[in-house]
């Protein structure tokens, strides 16, 4: 935790003060009554329904909330995992010839507009209800950043480093290995953010449309269909707080222990 | 990322790869190596969403239903995103008080509101149009106030060390020099609400625009208009992208020099 905020180069209380401000105000409008409970729970409410779903086990002994949240996350790590060794592997063959770029080019730009939740009833038809689904959408949405960011990465190494790889007598492989993939790897890592938010999001929205039995998505549209708005501010505020700290603690940390270490660019955020 | 591919592009070139894929598909589909339940050829997806179109046009009105929402949600998010940004971006009080609110809220997948508005606004276009809003309010907001947050220090006390009044610092300096982030965000934003579009129509449309038809046709295992919606909303995503947003910056901040790239 203590990286997490030094990181920010914050002080604590610049962003506890206004969080806890909102917290503070959205409790009085709640409990003030002027809006109807039903629609608007309070912050204590959700904290105290994200408790409860802490405490009620399964028949294993496991924490539901605990499970939800390993559910999401699991699918993002593998959907992850499938699109980075997909995508990258497409985005090098994209930056390395020009002919696989033209010929890829019109394919990913026709695909990349679909939301990834659009193509969840397709791939339920395909890979059956719940996780199989669920991954197969993140990973196709994570995909498409991390292919454009990596193949422009790799046309944007200097052909000077190429040539002297290649009179010191590198190999192919050795050239690829050594030289595009280090050399395209701040872009790549911009990829990865990129596609770490996109693949969040769409595991998510699938979780909550593909019949799931686990995940935060799921979690959230449960809270719908019994009518506990508690449920679904907490499960917000759980999707939100995951999202921060796994992009803090991974994809930050691995931005600084690799691109800014070397020295090289940090890659843009957006 | 859409900003940094070649601009050479012709059409041939563009329409040549996506045709030999169609091919490849429909002669995989015809020679039965896949099943077509499963996976439709290009052929009969056409035919489907010709019979979609012939005796009424069913997806032409489904279509306009989801760009109108689309477009309501949207100028509505861009709007109000703008005149949020600003303030944020000029007063670092404003800033330093509600930037972690912000990031927080950015982070937050827009479709998990949907469920609350299921409850409190219901099924139909106003929980759409509220999605479509939500998905583009946030960034628009951010590229907003990183636009004047950005602008040049010394083009603002140039302004004041000649007399400008705050009001002119802010129309004069200020917006005009936060122009080139705004678009590029409005660009972003496009592609966040439509996303929370499709996914807010699975949810919450009772009964028409593109992310509907396409829900709906899981009940009868329908992959034709399945697949019918996916060239509809690719179509759509691509013509706002590039037609609508791409001639935005082409005619305001590339014209001026100052494209900015994400």
């Amino acid at each position: 935790m203590s990286a997490f905020f030094r990181h920010r180069r914050l002080a604590t209380a610049d962003w506890v003060v206004p969080i806890v401000a909102l917290l503070a105000v959205w409790e009085l409008i709640s409990r003030s009554g002027i809006v109807d409970p039903v629609l608007l729970s309070s912050p204590t409410a959700a904290v105290g329904a994200l408790f409860d779903l802490a405490e009620t086990q399964t028949g294993d002994g496991y924490s539901v909330l605990l499970l939800h949240v390993l559910s999401s996350v699991g699918s993002l790590a593998l959907a992850l995992l499938l699109a980075v060794s997909v995508g990258v592997t497409v985005g090098i063959l994209m930056g390395a010839s020009g002919r696989v770029y033209r010929f890829l080019d019109p394919l990913l730009t026709v695909l990349m507009p679909i939301p990834g939740i659009a193509w969840a009833p397709i791939f339920m038809l395909w890979f059956g209800f719940g996780m199989p689904t669920i991954i197969a959408a993140g990973a196709l949405a994570a995909f498409f950043p991390l292919a454009y960011n990596t193949a422009t990465g790799v046309r944007s190494i200097d052909s000077r480093l190429l040539m002297a790889a290649g009179s010191m007598g590198a190999g192919r492989r050795e050239v690829l290995l050594r030289v595009c993939v280090p050399g395209a790897a701040p872009s790549i890592l911009t990829g990865l953010s990129l596609a770490f938010a996109r693949g969040w999001r769409t595991v998510i929205a699938v979780e909550m449309v593909s019949a799931s039995l686990w995940g935060l998505g799921f979690m959230i549209m449960e809270g719908r269909e019994y009518l506990r708005p508690a449920h679904i501010y907490g499960g917000i505020i759980v999707v939100g707080i995951v999202f921060l700290l796994l992009e803090w603690l991974v994809v930050r940390r691995l931005e600084r222990t690799t691109v800014e270490r070397w020295g090289m660019r940090a890659p843009v955020e957006m | 990322m859409n900003n940094d591919r070649e601009p050479s592009r012709n059409a041939i070139g563009f329409a040549l790869p996506l045709l030999i894929v169609a091919l490849v598909w429909q002669l995989v589909v015809s020679i039965g190596l896949v099943d077509s339940s499963l996976v439709p050829s290009p052929w009969s997806i056409g035919r489907t969403m010709l019979g979609l179109l012939s005796p009424e046009p069913l997806i032409l009105s489904y279509l306009v239903t989801s760009l109108y929402r689309m477009v309501v949600g949207f100028v509505l998010g861009s709007v109000i995103g703008i005149l949020l940004g600003v303030p944020l971006g000029a007063s670092g009080g404003l800033h330093k008080a509600l930037k972690p609110i912000l990031d927080f809220f950015i982070s937050v997948p827009t479709i998990c509101w949907v469920p609350l508005l299921l409850i409190s606004v219901g099924m139909g276009d106003a929980t759409v149009i509220i999605a479509v809003f939500l998905g583009c309010v946030f960034p628009v907001t951010y590229s907003a106030m990183n636009g004047v947050r950005s602008t040049r220090k010394d083009l603002v006390w140039a302004a004041r060390g000649m007399g400008a009044s705050s009001s002119r610092v802010l129309f004069a300096v200020l917006l005009p020099a936060a122009l080139p982030s705004v678009i590029t965000g409005l660009r972003l934003a496009v592609g966040y609400s439509w996303r929370a579009l499709v996914g807010a129509e699975m949810l919450a449309a009772a009964s028409s625009g593109i992310g509907y038809m396409i829900y709906a046709a899981r009940a009868f295992y329908d992959v034709n208009v399945m697949f019918a919606g996916l060239v509809l909303i690719a179509l759509a995503g691509l013509g706002m992208d590039y037609l609508v947003m791409g001639t935005l910056e082409r005619r305001t901040i590339q014209k001026w020099g100052a494209v900015t790239k994400t």
